[in-house]
């Protein structure tokens, strides 16, 4: 299968940096797969699940907000967090998933409220890719 | 000649200096290690974001969503706002002063369309000292941050108020003056554009054209523009406070060793001048006892 390099850049960290085949990304809109030679594309990520595909293997992992640059054979994907599904610490998020709805509850300010929003779209795209990997 | 009493005093208190330069160089060379994990760990989103932004706007032929980019509606008076990266403490040798000139050197650049009041958006103290009572600048009081462990969230902060401020038409152009880490040892002050957008902004940012075709915008420019540009300035501001921040640790580091250093040096020349007098003392008293015992024969 022809491979594309994929490069996934955290403010934290080089994720990943190599070949892959394939690679689904959680676009604004939905989810969007790029293969190998896909049209010069530039699109928003928002929070949530991110798999790509190297050999065959598929790596399942959450990211948070940030954007994804398609050009020729090159995939960048720059974001805020990108962690794989086996390295989340699935207490911590389900504490910030909880945080995140009390304050949502609260009813505060409009900023205050966009915020317990970003962080709960965090915490939910974290568990999301976790329960996925409990389940197989 | 000083007295022997006054030399041991002054080699005391130059000792009890060195004392604290010596405790902060060690302080700041175990911070710097974190700091500089941090700012290694940070570089290559830092260097990414801007490579990618920088192409995305090559790319694109027109952006008008928003009025975040240039060619937003011209004003008489265009209003500038610098956020001002400096340290929270001093005793860093040139740092802070670097920055500050620079901004210094800007300010005093202005053409004749630019409003000649700047407004400032300090990150760190040490900018507050600096820059207060003058009339060329306008410090906004309430949004000073500190800039000591620097975090995403402290980022996501600021650039919020940015874009608030940018799209009210509070602000026109919004600079960021940071200090750049070359190497170890080598550190340079730099302003960087952050809005509005414009084509070429970033001069250091490497080159990945393939080709010139213009993107697909998925769902839509717009969209896409509108939840990129905040990511972006986030981005943006947060590797510039990372990357100040390890400047600042290791000028600190620099300054300290220095000091003690120095502190060393002057020990030493005070001792040799303290064995003098002593043994001036010393020849002086016995020949007051021999020239007495000649006397009394």
């Amino acid at each position: 299968m022809s491979t594309f390099k994929l490069e996934i850049v955290a403010t934290d960290k080089v994720f990943f940096r190599g070949d892959a085949e394939f690679v689904v990304i959680p676009a604004l809109d939905g989810e969007m797969g790029v293969l190998a030679g896909h049209d010069t594309m530039v699109a928003a990520v928002k929070a949530g699940e991110l798999r790509y595909t190297v050999n065959g293997q598929t790596e399942l992992c959450a990211v948070g907000d940030g954007f994804a640059e398609i050009l020729g054979d090159r995939v960048t994907i720059i974001c805020d967090f990108a962690e794989r599904a086996v390295d989340i610490d699935v207490m911590r998020a389900e504490r910030a998933k909880e945080r995140a709805e009390e304050r949502i509850q609260a009813k505060k300010s409009q900023i205050e409220f966009v915020h317990s929003q970003a962080a709960l779209a965090r915490a939910m795209a974290r568990l999301k890719v976790t329960s996925k990997i409990n389940k197989r | 000649m000083a007295s022997m009493q006054e030399i041991r005093t002054r080699i005391n208190s130059v000792k009890d200096t060195m004392k604290i330069t010596n405790a902060m160089y060690l302080i700041s060379s175990s911070k710097l290690r974190k700091a500089r994990n941090g700012r290694d760990a940070t570089a290559p989103y830092f260097d990414t974001l801007q490579a990618t932004i920088n192409d995305i706007l090559i790319r694109t032929p027109e952006l008008s969503s928003q009025g975040l980019f240039e060619n937003r509606e011209k004003k008489d008076k265009i209003k500038r706002c610098f956020i001002v990266v400096s340290s929270d403490k001093g005793l860093a040798g040139a740092y802070n002063h670097n920055v500050f000139k620079l901004v210094d050197e800007k300010i005093a650049a202005a053409e004749d369309n630019v409003d000649p009041v700047n407004q400032l958006i300090l990150v760190g103290h040490m900018g507050l000292t600096y820059f207060k009572g003058r009339d060329d600048v306008e410090i906004d009081e309430e949004h000073i941050y500190p800039c000591t462990d620097p975090k995403m969230y402290r980022a996501r902060e600021i650039a919020e108020h940015m874009i608030k401020l940018f799209l009210e038409d509070e602000v026109d152009e919004i600079y960021v003056a940071y200090t750049k880490m070359v190497n170890s040892m080598v550190f340079t002050p730099k302003i960087m554009r952050i809005l509005p957008l414009t084509r070429g902004m970033f001069e250091d940012a490497p080159e990945m054209n393939e080709g010139l075709e213009e993107p697909i915008f998925t769902p839509s420019p717009e969209e896409v523009l509108q939840h990129i540009v905040p990511n972006y300035v986030k981005g943006l501001i947060y590797g510039a406070i990372v990357e100040s921040f390890a400047c600042e640790q290791s000028a600190r580091m620099t300054a300290m060793d220095n000091a003690t250093t120095n502190a060393k040096d002057m020990i030493d020349e005070l001792s040799l001048i303290y064995n003098r007098v002593r043994q001036a003392a010393i020849t002086q008293e016995i020949t007051e006892i021999v020239s007495g015992a000649q006397s009394t024969n």
